[in-house]
């Protein structure tokens, strides 16, 4: 599945370093699933939630809200598919500047 | 920008946590025209706002440390902060968040995900808003420094422009001398016009009362170069005291100058009225020392 972020113009200059910081968060949430964190999960999937649709990638808000469920409930499953989705769409998003 | 304009842009601090969101709302508003500067941590944050006091404050509620509520609740409880506006940046859902925020004094919320048009049009509106208040603030400051320029002015009737200064500078403050009534050492100089009556007696009265005037001119001259105080002029007498409403050095040596002064810059005066209505006339001065009881006494009005 092939993914599309429409992104305005003007944040063109603050994507590299948007898509970075993203590929740092996978690296921070496995490192929370894996110790069982779930505040230090949660602090993450709340930025995601935040940051992810005011910069025009609405799925990252939605991966955000499933971690952070899934953190609340003790889910691990949950947790691990979202991280996984999340690590498919970065890889493959394609971002189109309006 | 030029360097004008940024000095003059309205200034917006923005503490987040995350960069990327900081970024995000730095660029909407530098495209606003305004400047944005980030910090990540609610200690920064207080130190840059006590440092240098933005225009307005972007606050998120979640982050680690300090929570944006507390850091909220402190630049509201204090004096010199208490006006920027606060914008909390909480999420969509959280209601609770939004009831902690109106407790702890913020201006505004923003949702997250922070949709432009909305931010842009929350930060215009509490910009116009204080505006609008620091323009009300430096009407008021006119205000109270035309008020005391008219104090001033009113004392300057009675003193010289110097301690007409000193007596609007202390006003307000604790050891205002007219607070409270007090003794002091007091010099009063009495000083009348000699052969006044002849004068008047000879003289036509729109004159007599020209003449008072250069007569009243010169004593009060000498009286303001030596920083003595009128007390009263009534007829052709004139009563000015030293060593208040302030304390001088050698009151009396000043006011025995004063005197003199008085003397020889009326001499040539008295020479010329002489010779115009064949009068003589002249200044007779007495000076005298003693206790004195300073205050502000009958009517405040």
């Amino acid at each position: 599945m092939n993914y599309t972020a429409v992104v305005a113009k003007d944040l063109e200059d603050l994507i590299p370093v948007f898509i970075k910081n993203r590929n740092k968060e996978i690296d921070l949430l496995r490192a929370a699933l894996g110790s069982g964190d779930y505040e230090q999960l949660k602090q993450i999937s709340h930025r995601m939630k935040g940051v992810g649709n005011s910069y025009g990638f609405a799925p990252i808000s939605k991966f955000g809200k499933t971690i952070e469920d899934g953190a609340r409930t003790s889910d691990n499953a949950a947790i691990e598919a979202c991280i996984g989705d999340y690590v498919d769409y970065l890889q493959k998003v394609q971002v189109v500047y309006e | 920008m030029s360097a004008m304009n940024e000095a003059q842009a309205f200034r917006v601090l923005v503490v987040d946590d995350d960069p990327d969101m900081g970024a995000y709302l730095a660029l909407l508003l530098k495209k606003e025209g305004m400047q944005a500067e980030i910090v990540e941590d609610g200690d920064s944050a207080m130190m840059r706002v006590m440092t240098d006091p933005p225009d307005l404050i972007l606050l998120d509620v979640m982050m680690a440390g300090v929570s944006g509520f507390e850091i909220c609740q402190r630049l509201k409880s204090e004096e010199g902060t208490a006006l920027i506006p606060i914008v909390l940046i909480t999420g969509l859902e959280d209601q609770e968040s939004r009831v902690r925020g109106i407790e702890s004094g913020a201006d505004d919320f923003l949702s997250k995900p922070v949709k432009r048009e909305e931010l842009v049009a929350r930060v215009k509106t509490l910009r116009r808003l204080h505006e609008t208040r620091k323009e009300l603030e430096s009407r008021r400051l006119a205000a109270e420094v035309e008020r005391k320029e008219a104090i001033r002015k009113t004392f300057s009737r009675y003193a010289s422009p110097r301690l007409a200064d000193r007596i609007v500078g202390d006003m307000g403050k604790s050891d205002d001398i007219f607070a409270k009534a007090h003794r002091a050492n007091v010099v009063a100089l009495f000083a009348d016009l000699r052969g006044f009556t002849r004068l008047t007696d000879r003289t036509e009265v729109g004159r007599v009362v020209e003449m008072l005037n250069e007569y009243f001119s010169i004593l009060s001259e000498a009286a303001y170069r030596h920083d003595a105080t009128i007390f009263n002029m009534a007829g052709d007498a004139l009563l000015v005291g030293f060593n208040v409403p302030f304390p001088q050095d050698e009151p009396a040596i000043l006011a025995y100058k004063c005197a003199r002064e008085m003397l020889t810059r009326f001499a040539p005066v008295a020479a010329r009225w002489e010779e115009e209505q064949r009068v003589a006339t002249g200044v007779g001065i007495g000076i005298c020392m003693g206790d004195t009881v300073i205050g502000n006494i009958g009517s405040p009005h």
